[in-house]
């Protein structure tokens, strides 16, 4: 009992310094792959590149927000994970983030606008997967009712949808 | 206005602005766009993997999601909506909605059926690729005109906002030229304040007035340079302290605070703004002084405030009481000086009575030519002398108003007859005549007869003294004022020297002579006209002259008169009304012998014994030799008067003590001084009535006037039967023929002498029966003879031989109205 219990602590202390080594390594992906870090980056876990499946993104800090869109109608929550976070996950040292999605539709951006309160990765809408045909399977959305400032145009177009692809470039 | 609109354009453009940041407008352009790429894309896929049997079907798989996604994605967004789109796009989106449903079926089935559904596919997707385009072009129209019309609009806002802000800007610019225009106009007003503040300041400083200012409270605001002089205190001092303890002598105080109370509680003011008053003040030393002061209010901005002028009064006070002790003091003398000459004439008068007495009683014993000369110097001296005593003490007597006016009924015309005519010898004498002019009718008036003869008189013996050739001439007129008021006008026109203009006001004047020295030589003391002057205004009336040297004057009187009423026409009295008197012994003195027949007649009538005297002297000499009950003196005799004869009979004799009644047709001697000292004991009025006169001898007392007859215009027939009453009839007829006689000789003497005669003795003639006609009642008769009486005095033979040529027939005519009297019946 007593045993088990250590190993747990031990086992919890590894997992631990485990996230610590996180930083620079990731497990390989299992599932079929959602998104590809590429790049500026330190954390690898393929060929140069950060690839990421479903268990992977939801092993980063997950965040959430509602908000309704010019694209849909009402409002949804938005679950998944910060640009913010990804990019200090993959260890980006860029300071320009290009995205691109399965339409080969590509937006730069300066990093230094993935803020805590800016844009999201999102993955979940109300809590579903969202597919491929409904924007999925991740959408780069921005926090509009909340932050005024995000309802303009560049954000508009920021706002990118079926997003695969992601490279930090300096 | 302009700002208004600034702000509501500014406004909008945010909004709009504000829109076109957050619209997605071109989103829909682009996504319409994408979704054509897409279809292309899925279409390319599709046609692949029909050629190609066995291939993957992912990428065709991962097509159709895309184009799915896109598809869903706009067909679901409110895009087409916004640009007015939603109908035009139904048929294309049930097409789309069925085909993606269709196709979605087919590729999540199994693949075989897929593959085999693929050709279908490729067809729907070719013909949905054609509409795709037809919408995405339509869009882009659209989307272009909006872009458009938005420019348009936000071009027309900017191009409002321009001009708003334009208008603003002109509008500031006026505003800061206003503002500019108003702080000139402040400099100007702060400076002229200024200006107006130094210059108050400087009127207060070297105002020779004190000036005070005081607060509400009572105490000193400012006090100026000659406030200091007059209290003794400096301004620094002064101000701040109390008025009342200040400059108030402590027995005002009490008055001045509760003043002060008085004023703050209801407001009501006795002394502030109420022009100048004088009270009593106190210096610094406490010597309390009389100042004039006038105190003004006045609302500033710390509350009321009085504002107070002083001036030292002291001086002007003792100057003004040395002024008026100065005056009364100069009074006193006048008072004394006046006394002293009314003491001194009064007493020189009764002296010289005596005098004149004896002269009299003197010149009636025989003497040498020699002594007759002397006496007469000695006579003509002394009744100078009484004249000029008796003016002063006139002047003395109207001027102290010790003679009341009166106001009886008098007939005009009569009273200048009587006037006039005793003046006429004396103006013969020097060759000049009278002529009345009586212009107008004159109905009987109220008045006081003896006040207007006595300025008539005066205006005519002057005209006779200064007037050497020529003639004078006396007009009467009446003109009406009102039913009972009328103005009466006497003027005396003479011929002679006349006055210079600068002397025309003097000559008024008491003691003034123009010429001293002429004065003299005709006698005088320069008072006649003074008197004149008092008597007229006593009656409100005036005197004035007009003068040319050398022409002659003109002295005329003004006098507001009422009419008399209408004469009461009872019958009079009868005989035995009158007062019964024992028979007493009556001396009549009378030059006039018509007057004296008439005396004489009606005195018998009464029951009295009467002695007749023809003068002064001659009355004395009976009075002397027998104790008479009365003696009636006419008062103008020539040679001696009726006062002196009066005088002269109270010095001794048989009458001394007798009852004396003067007889008097213009004087009315009561009102003179002389009266009493002549000795007289009452007097009685020409023409009398037996009437009046046996009131006169019953009571021994004034009988009133007699009233003036009434007259028509051949005979006096109230005079007439006066007469009648009086003399029984015998004595009537007597009368009557006694006149006839006189008459008659007159009549054959005028017609012998009128071509030929010297004036005077016809003017003597003819004054001789002006006077007996009038007595008789012969009215047309007398003015006939006046008339011609007065040509002769002028010395004009045409109007004496006019005037005399009517006699004959106006006596014939008189003679058969007194013979219709005389009938029985």
């Amino acid at each position: 009992m007593i045993k088990n219990l250590r190993a747990t602590i031990l086992a919890g202390a590894c997992a631990l310094m485990a996230g610590a080594a996180l930083a620079d390594t990731l497990p390989a992906p299992q599932g079929e792959v959602i998104l590809t870090v590429s790049g500026a980056i330190s954390t690898l876990n393929g060929a140069e590149v950060l690839a990421l499946d479903q268990r992977l993104l939801d092993s980063l800090p997950q965040h959430s927000f509602t908000t309704s869109t010019i694209w849909t109608e009402g409002t949804a929550t938005y679950s998944g994970v910060l640009l913010r976070d990804l990019l200090a996950a993959s260890g980006a040292k860029g300071a320009t983030v290009k995205l691109t999605a399965l339409n080969d539709y590509t937006i730069t951006m300066p990093a230094a606008d993935a803020r805590e309160d800016g844009p999201l990765l999102a993955y979940l809408a109300d809590g579903e997967p969202m597919s491929r045909r409904d924007k999925g399977p991740v959408w780069l959305i921005y926090p509009f009712d909340d932050v005024a400032s995000y309802r303009t145009e560049q954000t508009y177009a920021r706002s990118i949808w079926q997003l695969n692809r992601i490279e930090i470039a300096n | 206005m302009a700002f208004v609109a600034i702000v509501v354009l500014v406004v909008q453009l945010r909004g709009e602005l504000k829109r076109l940041q957050e619209e997605p407008i071109d989103s829909l352009h682009w996504n319409v766009t994408q979704m054509e790429l897409d279809v292309v894309r899925f279409e390319a896929a599709a046609r692949l993997a029909l050629a190609v049997p066995g291939s993957d079907l992912g990428d065709l798989k991962m097509r159709f999601d895309l184009f799915y996604n896109r598809a869903a994605t706009v067909m679901q967004g409110s895009m087409f909506a916004r640009l007015g789109l939603s109908d035009a796009v139904t048929p294309l989106k049930t097409q789309m909605r069925a085909f993606m449903d269709e196709t979605a079926a087919l590729i999540d089935g199994d693949e075989v059926s897929l593959r085999a559904g693929l050709p279908q596919v490729v067809e729907q997707v070719g013909a949905l690729r054609q509409d795709l385009r037809a919408t995405a072009i339509q869009v882009i129209d659209v989307n272009a005109a909006m872009e458009d019309a938005r420019r348009a609009s936000l071009s027309g806002m900017l191009q409002r906002l321009a001009i708003a802000s334009v208008t603003l800007v002109l509008l500031l610019l006026g505003l800061l030229g206003l503002v500019v225009t108003l702080n000139r106009q402040a400099g100007r007003r702060a400076r002229e304040v200024q200006r107006i503040t130094s210059r108050l300041a400087a009127t207060v400083g070297t105002s020779l007035d004190g000036v005070i200012v005081a607060g509400m409270d009572g105490r000193v605001v400012d006090f100026n340079a000659a406030a200091e002089t007059i209290f003794g205190y400096a301004r620094a001092e002064a101000v701040g302290q109390p008025l009342s303890s200040l400059i108030i002598p402590p027995q005002h105080r009490a008055a001045h605070e509760a003043g002060m109370e008085r004023m703050k509680t209801t407001g009501i003011r006795h002394v502030v703004d109420a022009g100048r008053i004088k009270i009593t003040a106190m210096r610094r030393n406490g010597e309390e002084f009389p100042v004039e002061l006038s105190i003004a209010s006045n609302d500033s901005p710390e509350g009321m405030i009085f504002i107070a002028y002083l001036r030292d009064i002291s001086q002007a006070r003792a100057a003004e009481a040395a002024l008026v002790a100065a005056r009364d003091e100069a009074q006193a003398a006048e008072r004394t000086k006046t006394s002293f000459i009314a003491v001194m004439s009064h007493e020189m008068r009764t002296p010289l009575n005596g005098v004149i007495g004896a002269l009299e009683v003197l010149g009636r014993g025989r003497l040498e030519p020699r002594q007759e000369r002397f006496l007469t110097l000695a006579r003509n001296s002394a009744r100078q002398l009484l004249r000029h005593v008796n003016d002063v003490l006139d002047i003395s007597r109207v001027d102290a108003g010790a003679s009341g006016v009166l106001d009886d009924r008098f007939d005009l015309p009569a009273l200048v007859a009587t006037l006039v005519d005793p003046l006429r010898p004396q103006a013969a004498q020097k060759g000049l005549g009278i002529e009345v002019e009586m212009l107008g009718s004159f109905p009987p008036l109220m008045g006081d007869p003896f006040r207007i003869g006595q300025i008539l008189q005066n205006f005519v013996s002057n005209a006779i003294k200064f007037t050497d050739q020529g003639s004078i001439t006396v007009e009467a007129e009446v003109l009406p004022v009102s039913p009972d008021q009328v103005e009466l006008e006497l003027r005396v026109t003479d011929t002679g020297i006349g006055i210079a203009e600068t002397d025309q006001e003097r000559i008024f004047e008491d003691f003034v002579m123009v010429d001293p020295s002429f004065g003299r030589s005709v006698g005088g003391t320069g008072l006649g006209l003074a008197i004149s002057r008092r008597l007229a205004s006593a009656m409100s009336g005036e005197v004035g002259v007009e003068s040319e040297p050398g022409q002659g004057s003109c002295f005329w009187l003004r006098l507001p008169l009422r009419k008399a009423e209408a004469r009461d026409t009872a019958p009079q009295a009868g005989q035995a009304d009158l007062p019964v008197t024992p028979a007493l012994d009556v001396l009549v003195v009378e030059d006039n012998e018509t007057n004296r027949i008439v005396l004489e007649d009606m005195l018998t009538h009464l029951g009295h014994r009467v002695t007749l005297a023809v003068d002064g002297g001659e009355g004395v000499e009976k009075a002397r030799a027998k104790r008479f009950d009365l003696i009636l003196m006419d008062l103008s005799m020539p040679l001696m008067d009726g006062w002196t004869a009066a005088t002269v009979i109270r010095m001794g004799g048989a009458s001394r003590a007798s009852r004396i009644l003067a007889v008097t047709a213009h004087v009315r001697p009561d009102a003179m001084d002389r009266f009493a000292e002549s000795g007289m004991d009452g007097w009685l009025a020409k023409p009398l009535s037996t009437r009046s006169l046996a009131e006169a001898l019953a009571q021994g007392a004034d009988p009133a006037p007699g009233a003036a007859p009434a007259s028509d215009d051949l005979l006096d027939r109230e005079r007439l039967e006066d007469l009648r009453q009086i003399t029984d009839g015998g004595g009537f007829g007597r009368l009557l023929e006694t006149f006839r006689v006189h008459v008659e000789k007159t009549l054959a003497a005028v017609e012998g002498g009128v071509e030929t005669d010297p004036f005077d003795t016809m003017a003597a003639l003819l004054h001789a029966s002006v006077g007996a006609a009038a007595v008789v009642g012969a009215k047309r008769l007398c003015e006939e003879f006046a008339r011609a009486e007065a040509a002769a005095v002028a010395a004009d033979r045409p109007a004496l031989l006019a005037a005399c040529k009517t006699l004959p027939a106006t006596w014939a005519a008189t003679w058969a109205a007194f013979g219709a009297l005389t009938q029985p019946g």
